[in-house]
This record gives structure tokens, sequence and C-alpha cells, in this order.
């Protein structure tokens, strides 16, 4: 049981650091987002499956593994509202990647508003 | 603003108790015994005060709509085989890209994506599904000629517009999402 819990952390850990690297290597703010939700889904995912299994089996404390199962519902609920509202004030405060989209619908539908 | 209806503060309420009954750690004190009085005289006060103020935000139309155990069946199968399997696929894919020596391979551009989908409950959670798997994000939800569309960013544009990049995007999510709420 310890190793399955140990892989799963292991699992999380790989993808939070991949999510790490894009961070740095990718040129504008939206694709960092993009490589940010990396670490924000399986990262956290695996250390709170892992957590709960932990929980569970070592400690045999219900209440520990129950909240942290809570803690990872609220997680899935609160991370995407931010990562929205983060990419919109961005577009909508004019900030443009260097080399251009490839299709910007968003780009010509508020020039239409205008 | 809405007035608030009575089932929905009810709902408001009931839900808002389960969570203390879940963070105290009471839920299991039921089962085996022992559980406090003091701490579920509380809970219930607490949770009419809390559903008092914030049922009108949180509930708009059919108030027990959620209480359906068919419709929370589907909703967990979907988060925990659906979605998950959507996640890691996806996962996997941007983090290659990120890993990968040389020049990132990225095509990063704004898709406009139609939604079939009406309940706001259904189109938050599709946004919500969707900013969630690595990948791609939503800006914006707008609504144009009787049609809702999503403003998409996406790290890997494969197809320009509308109906193949919806296809892409949103796979079988859509399909599911209308099961839960519609």
């Amino acid at each position: 049981m310890r190793i399955a819990i140990d892989i799963l952390i292991l699992i999380s850990l790989f993808f939070a650091v991949a999510g790490t690297v894009g961070l740095l290597r990718m040129p504008d703010i939206f694709t960092r987002m993009q490589s940010s939700t990396n670490i924000g889904t399986l990262g956290v995912l695996g250390v709170i499956i892992g957590g709960t299994m932990y929980a569970i089996w070592q400690y045999s404390d219900y209440t520990m593994a129950v909240k942290i199962i809570i803690l990872g519902l609220f997680y899935m609920i609160t991370t995407p509202i931010s990562g929205h509202a983060l990419t919109k004030a961005a577009y909508r405060h004019g900030y443009r990647p260097k080399e251009d989209f490839v299709v910007d619908s968003y780009g010509e539908d508020l020039e239409d508003d205008d | 603003m809405k007035k608030t209806k009575f089932a929905a503060f009810l709902s408001t309420a009931i839900v808002c108790y389960l969570f203390w009954l879940v963070l105290t750690g009471q839920i299991i004190s039921i089962f085996r015994g022992g559980a406090s009085a003091s701490v579920l005289i509380a809970g219930g006060a607490v949770s009419v005060l809390v559903a008092l103020f914030s049922a009108r935000f949180f509930i708009h139309d059919k108030a027990f709509f959620m209480f359906n155990p068919v419709r929370l069946f589907i909703m967990l199968f979907y988060l925990f085989f659906i979605f998950a399997w959507e996640l890691i696929k996806a996962n996997w894919d941007v983090a290659r890209r990120a890993l990968r020596p040389g020049k990132l391979k990225i095509n990063p551009g704004i898709v406009k994506v139609p939604t079939g989908l009406k309940s706001e409950y259904a189109l938050s959670m599709l946004a919500n599904s969707i900013t969630l798997t690595p990948g791609t994000i939503t800006m914006d939800i707008a609504d144009q000629d009787d049609k809702t569309y999503c403003y998409i960013h996406w790290i890997d544009v494969t197809a320009e517009n509308g109906e193949p990049a919806g296809d892409a995007i949103k796979g079988t999510l859509e399909k599911w999402i209308r099961r839960i709420w519609e």
C-alpha cells in the first residue's frame, strides 16, 4: 500500500516539475497559464489521492481523509475561475504575445463591439 | 435581483449543513455513535444564517435539482471516469510539450466554439472543465444571435473555427454535462 501511495505522489511530482519547466520556457502569459494548469490538476490531484489513502491506511483517520477530499473538491472548483479571470484580464488590458495568434476570434468580435 | 424562494433557502441550508458535518468530522461520529449535540446545533444555526445570505447567489431556478440520486451518480461517474481520463491525456500532452528539448512545439490561438447548453450551471461546469484541462482556457462566454459561444485559448490550434474545433476541445464532455443538468 505504501508503494502505491509513493507512486501517486511521484506522478504528481513529475507533473509539477513539467508544469514549472513549462512556466519558465513558454513565451507569453497565455501559454504560461496553460502550462501552470499542469501543476494545478494532476500535480495536486495525485497528492490529494495519495494523502487520502495515507490517512486511511496508515492512520485509520477517516476525518482527515474526508477533509482532504473536500479540500480537493474546492480546489477543483476554484482554480479554473482564477485562470479564466487572469487570461481575460490580460487580453482585455491589451497584452498580446510576440508571435501572433494563429486565430483570434475574440479580438475580432471585440472590435465589432466597439 | 431575484427574490429568494423558500425552497432555494432550504436546499442551500441543507448543503451547508452537510459540509459542516463533513468538515467537523461529525458525520463519522454519527455512524459510530457519540456525536456531540452542541456541535450539531451550532452547525444548524450557522447553516441557516449562511443560507439566509447566500441562497440568492447559489440557486436561481429549480431548488432541489441536485438532490436527485441519478443525477448525482452521473455526475460522479463523469468526474471520476470521463473527465479524469480527459485530464490525464491533456496533462500528458502539455507536459510533453514543456519538457521536449529544442524549440517549443506550440501553436496558440483563440477559437470561438458554439455550445448547445442553456442552463447556467451547465455552462459554468463546461467552462470549468475546459479550463481545468491543460491546453485550453475558456476566456469568455457570450450570447450571439440566440446561440452561446465560448472563446477558448488553445495551445495547439488544429481546427480554425466552429464545429471541428469544438469537437476537438470538448470531445464527449458536453454530452455528459447535458445529461447531468438538462
